[in-house]
């Protein structure tokens, strides 16, 4: 990539919902998606999806509370 | 002072369960709850800015009824009279509901929401509806539109939010209860940053219907009242299955009031060693720590937990709401970018940009990591408890996006860190307070269960303030103090 966070946040939001930059903080906000992919980029091979049917509601009943 | 003013101060320190009592046994009449309420009102709302809009002669008029209802033996439910008011995303069929928004400045939604026909189906009265941030969509309790929300213990501190209104009318003792929201901590920031208590259930616990929405995977409604044991009534009264919202849980609801019983000797209690405690200011770490110990003390048992995939959490919690609330919000995006405000247009704009695929990732993993959690915490403790910020209270200029203070957008992001994380593990949640800090300003904790462990939650809570008395003192800009010092002259 050879466009900064803030062109590529701005060409994306543009080409995909037509939304422009509403104001000068938006820049601001739009540097902190950088981290945020660099937690993604982290978390690459520490997790694989399941073959089986997994629902995060599935999981709520599985480990919920049990009343005695 | 006059009897008036005495009346009011007295009423307005009541708990809601006291309130809700006093009008059950005939001491006190609803009518004169609503109009100590109202009073406080009007003395200390032109400083804190917690309402929107107040419905003085429908709320005297409806209290008028219930007292009528009442003399003939008539309850309407566990709320009998009791005055409420709510965050101002709640629908009420015919009456303004601005979401704290420029955008919705005259929607009128033509029906009502489960939660507040719920609460006023139990005999509560809504006289009016609560500041909030802008579409539910701040920590802080800044409003652009509506004016700031300022902190009852300090003008210039933020109430948290985004129930600002919420917590700052319970705080100030201007109303015995009040619904939030809570989609990244909106309950609890406000209960923490305010000295009061507020709880989110387990994800799909209440009904969402009518309520605005910020993000499907993660909204949850929920009360902010000044103790566990107010939270457990309201929580009762508005918790179960809706046919309005599918998506809501057909799990029955306990009493959650009858475990209240301060005995938690048994109650294994798991402390994180990692992520929750990171960087956390050494005020509210000792603060923290001395909560457990009065927890031990009362018989339960602390263990040290490391807690699995806290990256993940963290990373995953990010992007939920953002793109959610980025595609709720995309019309008025594109159409009137300039009605939000500063701080909101920006964030909005961000989530525009967050790939589908990182999107679907972080949704399709809640499950794998939630049975982790049942794995590697539930097995270990009955709940587990962390600071609900790990910062001080800061003040509203510090954290002013859209006057372009340093480092703030930075703040929003750091004050909601241990909250969002429970909202994408789904866990009932409930947040307490437990000290104060060196500016004046509260300090509080979280406890997380089970999912649909809200009863256990709420009995650590409670226990927790059977021994201390946070949750009783109150502010200096209070209905009680504010009635006094106008009367004062």
């Amino acid at each position: 990539m050879t466009q900064n966070i803030e062109h590529q946040v701005e060409e994306q939001a543009k080409f995909w919902s037509g939304v422009a930059p509403p104001n000068a903080a938006s820049e601001e906000f739009a540097r902190g998606l950088a981290e945020i992919a660099k937690g993604f980029e982290r978390l690459r091979g520490q997790m694989a999806f399941e073959d089986e049917p997994s629902s995060f509601e599935a999981a709520l009943q599985e480990i919920k509370e049990r009343t005695p | 002072m006059t009897a008036r003013t005495a009346r009011t101060t007295d009423l307005t320190r009541l708990t809601l369960i006291e309130a809700s009592n006093a009008v059950r046994d005939g001491e006190v009449t609803s009518v004169s709850l609503t109009q100590a309420a109202l009073d406080g009102f009007a003395a200390a709302d032109p400083i804190l800015n917690a309402s929107i809009a107040l419905d003085r002669e429908e709320a005297l008029e409806q209290a008028h009824g219930l007292d009528r209802l009442r003399k003939v033996g008539r309850l309407l439910g566990s709320l009998h009279g009791v005055p409420l008011a709510h965050k101002d995303m709640y629908y009420r069929a015919g009456k303004l509901c601005t979401c704290g928004s420029k955008i919705r400045r005259a929607f009128r939604p033509t029906y009502t929401a489960t939660a507040i026909r719920r609460l006023e189906n139990a005999g509560s009265i809504t006289i009016g509806s609560l500041n909030m941030a802008e579409f539910a969509q701040n920590p802080t309790g800044h409003n652009a539109h509506f004016g700031d929300c300022h902190n009852p213990w300090h003008v210039d501190y933020c109430t948290g939010g985004s129930s600002s209104g919420s917590g700052a009318a319970v705080a100030a003792r201007l109303i015995y209860g009040a619904l939030g929201s809570d989609t990244g901590g909106s309950i609890r920031l406000p209960a923490t940053m305010c000295g009061i208590t507020g709880i989110k259930g387990t994800q799909t616990r209440v009904s969402r219907y009518g309520a605005m929405p910020l993000s499907f995977s993660a909204d949850n409604v929920g009360p902010l009242a000044r103790t566990a044991r107010d939270c457990a009534r309201l929580l009762r009264e508005i918790a179960g299955h809706d046919p309005n919202d599918p998506t809501s849980s057909s799990e029955p609801v306990p009493d959650y009031e009858a475990s209240l019983d301060g005995d938690i000797r048994g109650v294994v209690i798991g402390i994180p060693t990692n992520f929750f405690l990171d960087g956390a200011a050494p005020e509210v770490r000792g603060a923290f720590d001395a909560a457990m110990k009065l927890l031990e003390a009362r018989g339960a048992e602390t263990v040290k937990l490391e807690f699995p995939h806290m990256d993940a959490v963290n990373t995953y919690a990010s992007v939920i709401s953002r793109a959610e609330g980025a595609a709720i919000h995309a019309q008025w995006m594109r159409k009137q970018p300039r009605d939000y405000s500063v701080h909101l247009g920006g964030r909005l704009y961000a989530g525009y940009a967050i790939p589908a695929v990182q999107y679907l990732e972080a949704l399709s993993r809640r499950g794998p990591i939630l049975r982790a959690f049942g794995k590697d915490v539930f097995s270990k403790c009955h709940v587990f408890a962390t600071p609900t910020i790990r910062m001080k209270v800061p003040t509203l200029a510090a954290t002013d996006i859209d006057a372009g203070a340093a480092g703030a957008v930075e703040a929003f992001g750091a004050i909601s860190i241990n909250t969002r994380a429970i909202n994408y593990l789904g866990l009932p949640s409930v947040s307490a307070p437990c000290g104060f800090d060196s500016d004046g300003l509260p300090i509080g904790f979280q406890i997380q269960g089970r999912p649909f462990g809200e009863g256990k939650v709420l009995k650590v809570a409670d226990a927790y303030q059977r021994d201390t008395d946070w949750h009783t003192r109150i502010p200096g800009l209070s209905s009680t103090t504010m009635v006094e010092r106008r009367a004062a002259g």
